[in-house]
Formats: structure tokens, sequence, C-alpha cells
């Protein structure tokens, strides 16, 4: 009897092996994205971490929204709440026509009021999106369903910037969830109020975020039902995730591990050239950082070279410059640093400091970076330099990023728009320490008068002549260590189709219209 | 000349010839102690093991190939051969090297932890166990506190409060050993608190201090390198769990422990990359393992003849 019963035992746990091996895949109308770190936060004022915009971006509608060109995303943009728009002779008066019909979730409908609303909001709180909408003076409803926006100053590429995250319309009821006066920061930070295709459905941290597709969206039901977006820490996971068909699409693999994928006839590839970079952030206020000589020498320090052709196996190409090639404003005769060992030494001798005793802090957000942190540690020791490395979760770091409590960090940016300022304005302007791009709190007034200079400017040949002076500059005080432009790697399972890769929108997915055959 | 003249006037063959006319009985059975562990085959191959481990890792600086930080990328993740012969991790390292002088680091860890706990441990179940009463129970409940989380979770606890690096692990570690000696020794000493020397002691006069340090202590010393045989596999292992997810040893110390938590990441395509400093885990923490089982059957005063 007790034995019918142990093999009765055994043939159940077989069958569900089998069974659950044989499944194999996501419901058809999941997608299932596995991605290496938690989410921060939902809020589109405060957030400024692509990552996070991977959620927001499908819960909202903007104004316009950037094009699709033959499968390919572009940095040109077309009507989405807006239906069309007007500018005024000098570039400064914009007015925008709004759509009728769009709600919110809870019948509200989207109005010139909303956008007043949204866009001041976001100013008002004044973090990292708001740079983004930097250029709004002020917000004008007309009627109910127009809207005038007026600029400090004509900005070539403003319609860009209403396609950001930033830009995105929040229902103005949010402020019933307001608390001590925060516009709602408290309550949008965990809850999405927004017009567009997805909403949240849930969020349970270190696990997973669930978004929830609206059958009743004004643009056409998505195809999918479901994304979930989950977070699995490890990259090998990912990986044997996506090959058993436990998730659809794996972010952040592993160069080493991608020719394996490539090999496998289920999956697809896809490679795209993006504007995505990853520095170092040397903290300048925080001595011996704050001294320019020695920031030259841990620039002449790293193994540039090295860490392309081995961790990124040839997948990048080193940073000439901050502004990333195929950006306008690029200066290819720019300074570029190069491991040079006895230079550095000398540098170091001549600020007047020895044994140096550095930290790097980093997070595992990107793979490669476990390997860059200790190859970094090793050309440091080099120059006689110690580097302790400390490896926290990525929330954590962007915290202590934006309060300027660390000495180095590694870092990753891309561009939300076509235009140099993605760089040049966010990274070095004196008023965007912290989260908000100038993450190595770097202050130079010649710099800071020659970028908002070149930003408040429309002709193109002058502001690329004013960029590529304050480049000369900031070669010259090495706030940071540029290290390199990667290429986009995205393993999918061959069945998703209709995935667009923009390099404005990096790790944010179309998920309205992709779809799984 | 003064500075090199000894202390006091002992001469050291005249000192050893007293200790082992003093000790005659205590040295005749550490001889016989040693004759049964050869007898023991678990004793002589954990001792093997033991006595490899250490060897290796003395040695580690003139026998390892080549340094077990240099970064080679060039020949970084490949597959072991003569010239590596455990292979190289993701930097190019080479993985046998940092095998070796990951024995070191654990071996350290081991003996530290031992002694550390050990010490604390035997000195707090001593007083506890002798003068009884009050204090006993103070100190008692305040150690059964921290036995009653598990060894890891508590270790873990504490190393990220104090911060992620080799020597809070190695704190945190002994922190929560300390309990598995003084419940031991306060046994002890609370059978050997009621023998007639100990009356003895007291009716000639000696302090409290005196008879736990030259009564108490030595008389509970064979249970305590048992278990300290024991706690060295325990420990090794702990630390490696503390380094494998980040709060032990840094990078770029070679460490089994972190050199697993990284390879595991490479165990798909490199399987060699974890496999060996795993190894190395498993055989030392059995070694000391099998060694210290085989010591507590020797010395259990029961089996013993």
């Amino acid at each position: 009897m007790r034995r019918t019963r142990f093999l009765a035992a055994i043939c159940v746990l077989a069958a569900l092996w089998f069974s659950g091996s044989a499944r194999a895949g996501t419901p058809p109308d999941t997608l299932v994205v596995g991605v290496s770190s938690d989410i921060h936060l939902l809020d589109p004022a405060v957030s400024s971490d692509n990552y996070d915009w991977r959620q927001i971006y499908p819960c909202y509608d903007r104004l316009v929204k950037y094009k699709v060109v033959n499968g390919q995303g572009s940095t040109e943009v077309e009507p989405m709440a807006a239906e069309s728009w007007q500018v005024s002779e000098d570039g400064r008066v914009w007015t925008f026509k709004i759509r009728k019909g769009i709600r919110f979730d809870d019948g509200t409908p989207l109005d010139a009021r909303a956008v007043k609303f949204s866009f001041e909001r976001v100013l008002k709180i004044g973090k990292g999106p708001a740079d983004n909408l930097g250029a709004i003076q002020t917000v004008d409803v007309v009627d109910d369903y127009t809207v005038k926006i007026t600029l400090k100053n004509p900005f070539g590429p403003f319609l860009q910037t209403l396609a950001t995250d930033a830009a995105s319309i929040v229902n103005p009821a949010v402020m019933k969830n307001e608390k001590g006066g925060d516009l709602a920061q408290g309550w949008l930070a965990q809850h999405t109020d927004g017009s567009g295709p997805f909403r949240l459905k849930e969020w349970i941290r270190g696990e997973r975020c669930v978004l929830e597709a609206k059958p009743d969206y004004w643009g056409g039901a998505p195809r999918l039902k479901r994304v979930v977006i989950r977070f699995m820490r490890e990259s090998s996971d990912r990986r044997m995730a996506l090959e058993r068909g436990d998730i659809d699409i794996a972010e952040g693999i592993l160069i080493d591990q991608i020719p394996a994928l490539e090999k496998n006839p289920d999956l697809v590839v896809r490679r795209y050239p993006s504007q995505l970079v990853e520095y170092v952030y040397l903290n300048c206020q925080k001595p011996p950082l704050d001294n320019p000589l020695v920031r030259q020498a841990l620039n002449y320090a790293v193994d540039y070279k090295g860490i392309i052709d081995y961790v990124l196996q040839g997948n990048g190409v080193q940073m000439r410059g901050p502004i990333p090639k195929g950006m306008w404003g690029h200066k290819p005769e720019v300074f570029q640093y190069h491991r040079n060992v006895a230079k550095a030494k000398e540098l170091l001798k001549k600020a007047g400091v020895s044994r140096l005793q550095l930290t790097l802090i980093y997070s595992e957000r990107r793979p490669t970076w476990e390997q860059i942190a200790t190859i970094l540690q090793s050309n440091f020791a080099d120059i006689g330099v110690n580097l302790k490395l400390q490896l926290m979760a990525n929330p954590t770091l962007r915290d202590k990023i934006d309060r300027g409590d660390f000495e180095l960090c590694l870092g990753a940016w891309s561009p939300d728009y076509a235009d140099p300022s993605m760089f040049m304005n966010f990274w070095f302007d004196s008023n965007n320490w912290g989260l908000p791009g100038n993450r190595s709190f770097y202050k130079n007034e010649k710099v800071d008068a020659l970028i908002r200079k070149a930003l408040a400017l429309s002709d193109q040949e002058a502001r690329i002549r004013l960029y590529g002076d304050a480049q000369d500059i900031i070669m010259t005080d090495a706030p940071y260590i540029f290290l390199y432009q990667t290429q986009t790697i995205v393993p999918m399972r061959k069945n998703v189709k209709g995935y667009v890769y923009n390099p404005m929108l990096e790790s944010m997915y179309n998920f309205e219209s992709i779809y799984k055959q | 000349m003064p500075s090199s003249t000894p202390r006091s006037g002992i001469d050291p063959m005249e000192w050893w010839r007293r200790f082992q006319e003093e000790h005659a009985w205590q040295l005749r059975e550490f001889v016989f102690t040693l004759g049964l562990l050869r007898r023991n085959p678990s004793a002589v191959a954990g001792s093997c093991i033991i006595a490899a481990m250490v060897f290796l890792a003395l040695a580690a600086p003139w026998i390892a190939p080549h340094d077990p930080i240099r970064i080679s990328l060039s020949e970084r993740l490949s597959s072991p051969s003569w010239h590596h012969l455990f292979g190289t991790d993701e930097l190019g390292r080479d993985i046998f090297s940092r095998v070796l002088f990951g024995a070191r680091i654990s071996l350290r860890i081991g003996l530290l932890v031992v002694g550390i706990a050990g010490g604390l441990g035997t000195v707090l179940g001593a007083v506890a166990g002798y003068v009884g009463g009050k204090l006993d129970d103070a100190i008692m409940r305040c150690l059964d506190i921290v036995l009653s989380f598990p060894s890891l979770v508590l270790a873990m606890a504490l190393a990220a409060a104090l911060g992620p690096s080799l020597r809070n692990a190695i704190m945190a570690v002994a922190f929560v050993m300390i309990p598995k000696f003084a419940r031991l020794v306060r046994g002890e000493a609370l059978a050997v608190r009621e023998k007639p020397f100990i009356a003895a002691a007291k009716v000639s006069g000696a302090g409290h201090g005196w008879i736990i340090l030259h009564h108490v202590i030595p008389n509970c010393l064979s249970s305590v390198i048992v278990l300290g045989t024991l706690v060295v596999g325990e420990t090794i292992l702990i630390a490696s769990s503390l380094s494998f997810i980040g709060l032990g040893a840094q990078p770029p110390t070679p460490e089994w422990g972190a050199m697993i938590s990284v390879g595991r990441k490479f165990l798909m395509d490199q399987w060699w990359y974890a496999t060996f400093p795993g190894c190395f885990i498993l055989v030392t923490v059995i070694g000391f393992n099998i060694f210290g089982d085989a010591l507590r059957d020797v010395l259990d005063p029961r089996i013993r003849r």
C-alpha cells in the first residue's frame, strides 16, 4: 500500500515535471521582460531613470511621439494627444490643438487643463525631468482643447522634448492624493494615472511589475493583454529563462553569453547602434578629486582598449568627448585620454598626492560593471591608487548619486532627444548637480557660460562652436572618465514581433504595438 | 649585552624537564591519543586534508604560477590548460593561483574565528559555570538569544550592519560562534566545580580567578579543541557564504566564496570558474569535519578504552 502511494507520488511529480517543461513559453497575450534590477519610482515628474521610464512611458500619453519609419525609431515626432500645432514666427509661442475624446481611467477628459497641470507640476517639482521641459516659460489654457506654450527662448528640439517621458500627461485628479503639498509625488511614485495604452496593475518590490493593457485605448487596443517586467538579478538567470521560454525578452545579458544565444534557433538577437554611453563620475567636490590633476591622472590610468576589446568583445567604441558619435555636435578632434601610466604617475606627483585611497560605488544595473570596476581597481593600482569597490542596490546607488555621497561611481546615460544639450547641458551645468545630470558635481563658470549660451541659441553652427569650446575645457578639467559608447543588444524569442528600437528611448519598449505570433 | 639577556634565568631544557615531570600523566595521555588517532581512518584522512590545505596556504606565494590579482584581459575565460591549470576568470586571472591564495584567506578566517570565539566563549562559559547564580543566568540568557538565531542569518545581519569587509565578516562570524563554546565549557565547568581538587584549592587559599584559569579551563580544554576543529569547517562555510553575497571579502581578494559568486554568472559556458573554488571549500570543510568527529570519538572517555 505504502509502496503504491510512493509510486503514485513519483508519477505525479514526473508528470508535473514534464508538463512544466513541455508548456514552455508565456501566454500569447502576455509579454514577459526579464530585467536586471528593481525599479525606483513611477512619477514622470521625478524619475530620470530609463529603467523607470520603461514602465511609466506606456502608461501615459504625450502631446507628440517619436515617429516610426520603416520599422525603425526616428528622432522626428508626429501627433499623439495633440492633433496639430502651430508655432509663432519667432519660434517662442506654440499652440497645440488637443485630440478630443481621450479620457483618463476615472473619466476625466485629457484637455488643455491636464496638459497645463502636468507641465507645471514637473517644473514646480524641479527634479531631473524639469530639465527636459526647461525651455518652457508659461503654459496657458486657451480653451478646453487648445493649449498655448510660451518658451523663454526659441529652442530647436522643443517638439522632441514633448515626446520624452517628462512630458507625460498626468490626470489632474491625482491631486486628491496630495499629502503635505508634495503634488501627489508620494502617490505617483507607486501608482500610475495616465491615459496611455497601459496601466500599472501591480508592483511587487524585488520581484515583478505588471502592466495591464486598456482594451478601450483611444489609439486602438494593444494586442498584448499584459506586460510583466520580471526583476532577475543574474544575467545567467535571464539567459536561461529566455532559452526556456519563461521570458520573451532579456535585458542586459552579459556579452559573453550572446554568442550562445545567437545559436539558439528559437531566439533572435537584435543589435542596434545606440547613443548609450558608460562613464565614471568623479565627484569634483570631494578632495582629492577636487584637483583636476588627480582627475586627469585617473583618466590616464584606464585601459580603455582592454575594456572594449575584451569586456565588450568589441561591441563599443571609446568615447571621444562627451557627445557620442551619431549626435550632431560630436567633435572628432577633441582630446581623448589613452592609457599612459607614466604620465598618470607624473600628474599625481605634480598634484602632490600619494598613497591615494578612493572608493568606487556601482550596482549590477549593467552586466559589465562588475568587471569594469575590477579592471579600474587594477588599472588604478598601477598608478599607486588604491580603489575600494562597493557594490550596492541600484536605488541606493541613485540616492547616493543625488546626494553627492560618493567619490567615484559608474554610470550610463542615453539621450532623450537628438540634441547635444542632452549631454553638454545636463552633464556640466552646475545647476544640474546630482541625479538631473551633473553627477560629478562639476562647476566651471566658463563652461557654464558657454553651454548656457549655446542652449539659448538656435543657430546650429554657432551652437556647435560653443559646445566645441566647452568640450576642450572639459577634457582638461576631466570631471568624468569617458569610457565607451555601446551597441544595444536585445535578445528575444522569435515569436515576438513589432519591436521598435529608438536610441532616444533606450531600454523603453513600444509595448502597445508589440505582439506575439 | 643587557638587551639580549633573558628576562629570567629559566633554562629551556630545565623548563622542559620540569614540565615533563609535572605533567607526566597528561603527556602519556597525549601520546596515547595520537596513537588512537593514527588507527582511526577518518582522523587520518581529515588530518591529511588539513595538512595539505595548510601546506598549500603557506606555500602559495612559491607554488602559485601567477599573481592572483594580476589582470590579463587577453587570456580571459580560457579553459584549463597546462599554462592555467584551473583556467582563468573573466579578467584573465589564473584561477589556480587564486584558489591557492584563497586557501590562506579561508584558513586564516577559520583560525581567527575559532581563536576569538573559542577564547571569549571559554572564558564566559567557565565564569558562568564556576560562579553560577545570577551571573550564570545573565551570561547564559544573553548567549541563548544569540543562539536562538540561525548562525548564518545572524552573521549576515551583523556583517551587513558593520559594512561589507573581510574583517567585519570575521567579527560577525566570531560573534555568532561564541555561545557554542560558552555552553560547552559551562557544562564542563559545572561538573569541575564540584570536584574535590577545587575544594582543596579553595582551602589552600586560591582565588576564584586563579581557580578558573588553572583548574576549570584546563579541564575543559579537550572538548574545546574538538569543538574548535568542527567550528573551523562551519566558519569557512559561513564566511564563504558571506563573501558570496558580497558581505565578506571585497574584490580583488581571491576568496573562495567571492569567486563562486562571480563565477556562477559564467557557469553555463565556463564551468571551471565556480567549480574549482567550490571543490576547495567542499574538501576543506569535509576535512575539518571528519577530523573533528574522529577527535571527538577518540577523546570521549566512554568509548576511549
